[in-house]
């Protein structure tokens, strides 16, 4: 079995996460009307097996996999796709999976890009457990801020139904839109907080020689992420800002995660010792 | 021996001449031990309530002849002597067992998908089991008939949604807020529409109700009578700070409410969720509030158009649930 590697793996969980995106449409185009569970364990399958991709991975390196970008990658889509699972066990959020096995699948496909994944050489480019702190909590607050941007999509699809009056609105088995606000603030909170403590550790980690934190893309963008996360919650939290306006936000905000995280990575020296 | 069934419902006849044939409770095994006696029927059932009067029997004659009979006795027992047209139907089997099924399954009632339809058949039967008017053949029929209801209540959709105006609206609180027991309502105008849906969202957990009315003393009886408090109706746009559920009907010609009063009232709440039911004709609330933010409004025609798509949904599953009450039908037949 040693042609099969954590790669291999990956792919299928990937194909899982497809098939899981497939039936996201059926059960969008039906109003998610039946309270149901295939869904849900079309996504844990592709969970499963991406645990196992990441788990060999990381019996390889004998550390974290949090080295390159596919690794970063595929570890912030399993933050994501955990998450989801542990969330969907609650009260009316088994259409969760059918919001988020899009996002896992589109960004899996992507991960897969071999110029992602290149070979580690001698050396991983990350060791310590410090830095494994610092890539493993910031990737989970992008987990967390990814599923909170799955629960605001949720909330902005049920308040739109139910503003104009639409029957899905009534008809769909998802949660209130109440519970849904809670939800994406709660897991915003949580993957703030995590991003802080991901960006503290980072800052703890020794410098390369001639390397300057604040003139890295990586270390900008990540500043600039977290002062728009916590400029969403302060005005949520303090100044009542609508939650349809922060849910629209935290929904741009995580697309916008999403789209840039790759580049700056690319171009940060900082990360590409 | 077969099952057959003679009787009249809201579909064959009018209130006037159901309540001629209706069946006290007291009555219903006297008559039944005389359907007996006659020898008509070897076994027998009487479903008595406001939409239908039904007789189930199991007999041994011929089933065209025991369903004139039974007629017969029908008309004779409540000494109605007016000639008759089809008001009456009648089915032997395998009709008169899908017909059993069917309402048993709320697909004869009124409200296609009730189930206030299966409580009452249930009682008839026991009624007429604990008087030993049943045996074999009834039994199996009746307990199948319940079975197969069951069955179609979660295979099928039939019994999902609101159709009236007020449970729709109820069901509206429910998709908006996590638990009704934590949002207070304000009932503005102690009309007869605004208290039933107040007493709907009461069984669903609200605890807290603000009454308020141009006439302060019907302010107060209502108040009292959903368990409340009463305000003047002056002072109502104050409770908007903590009421999260308004229901409106108001006899008031012009709008009470509108996007420049609430505005202000919404930021003061800290734009929590409200829903506002409109139910008063004139409406009482602007239109114009459904744009702000945080804010559901409702008026009578939205709650009706939700309550007939329901209804219209039931339909639609009308057919499904028959083939399933066609299947099991045939199973009961054939298993004999």
């Amino acid at each position: 079995m040693a042609w099969f590697t954590d790669r291999h793996c990956f792919l299928l969980a990937v194909i899982f996460y497809g098939l899981s995106t497939l039936y996201s449409v059926f059960l969008w185009r039906k109003g998610f009307r039946r309270d149901e569970w295939a869904n849900y364990f079309l996504l844990a399958a592709g969970v499963a097996l991406h645990t196992l991709a990441m788990f060999k991975r990381g019996m390889t390196l004998h550390s974290c996999p949090v080295n390159n970008l596919y690794e970063a990658t595929t570890f912030l889509l399993w933050a994501l796709g955990l998450a989801c699972l542990v969330y969907s066990l609650l009260p009316r959020f088994k259409f969760l999976a059918a919001f988020t096995a899009p996002v896992l699948f589109t960004v899996g496909i992507f991960a897969l890009m071999p110029s992602l994944d290149p070979p580690h050489g001698l050396k991983p480019e990350f060791s310590g457990a410090l830095r494994s702190l610092h890539a493993a909590t910031i990737l989970q607050s992008y987990g967390a801020f990814g599923l909170a941007a799955v629960a605001a999509a949720m909330f902005l699809m049920q308040q739109h139904d139910l503003k104009f009056h639409k029957l899905r609105a009534l008809l769909s088995l998802l949660p209130s839109i109440q519970r849904l606000e809670l939800i994406t603030l709660r897991l915003t909170l949580t993957g703030f907080a995590l991003f802080t403590i991901g960006l503290v550790t980072g800052s703890q980690l020794p410098r390369p020689v001639g390397d300057r934190y604040f003139s890295d893309p990586k270390v900008i963008w990540s500043a600039l992420m977290w002062l728009v996360y916590l400029e969403l919650l302060v005005a949520r939290l303090f100044f009542g800002r609508s939650t349809r306006r922060f849910t629209i936000g935290i929904v741009i905000a995580f697309v916008f995660l999403l789209l840039t995280f790759g580049i700056t990575n690319h171009f940060s020296s900082l990360h590409n010792q | 021996m077969s099952v057959v069934v003679i009787g009249l419902s809201h579909r064959t006849s009018p209130v006037e001449l159901r309540e001629r044939f209706a069946f006290a409770d007291e009555t219903i095994p006297d008559a039944l031990a005389a359907l007996r006696e006659s020898g008509i029927a070897t076994e027998a059932a009487i479903l008595s309530t406001c939409n239908r009067v039904e007789i189930y029997a199991a007999t041994t004659l011929a089933p065209h002849a025991a369903c004139a009979e039974i007629k017969k006795f029908l008309i004779a027992h409540h000494a109605f002597e007016r000639a008759l047209g089809d008001e009456i139907y009648s089915f032997a089997e395998p009709q008169s067992l899908n017909h059993l099924f069917k309402v048993a399954s709320g697909l004869d009632s009124m409200v296609i998908g009730e189930t206030e339809i299966f409580g009452q058949l249930k009682d008839a039967y026991e009624l007429a089991l604990a008087h030993q008017h049943t045996g074999a053949r009834l039994n199996k029929a009746f307990q199948r008939a319940f079975n197969v209801a069951k069955h179609i209540r979660t295979a099928t959709n039939i019994q999902r949604g609101s159709v009236s105006v007020m449970s729709a609206a109820v069901e509206l609180a429910e998709k908006i807020f996590s638990s009704l027991a934590e949002h207070e309502v304000l009932v503005i105008g102690a009309g007869e529409t605004s208290e039933k849906t107040a007493r709907a969202l009461q069984s669903r957990g609200v605890k807290k109700i603000t009454v308020t009315n141009r006439s302060p003393e019907r302010a107060a009886t209502l108040a009292a009578e959903l368990g409340g408090r009463a305000v003047p109706f002056e002072h109502w746009p104050e409770e908007f700070e903590r009421i999260d559920i308004a229901i409106s009907s108001t006899a008031a010609p012009q709008h009470i409410l509108d996007r420049a009063k609430l505005e202000p009232l919404m930021k003061r709440r800290k734009n929590r969720p409200l829903l506002l039911i409109d139910i008063a004709v004139p409406r009482d609330i602007d239109p114009a509030v459904n744009s702000l933010d945080n804010v559901y409004l409702y008026n009578v025609d939205d709650l009706q158009s939700i309550a007939d798509d329901y209804l219209n949904l039931r339909k639609e599953e009308v057919a499904r649930c028959e083939k399933i009450i066609a299947e099991k039908v045939a199973a009961l037949i054939g298993a004999r």
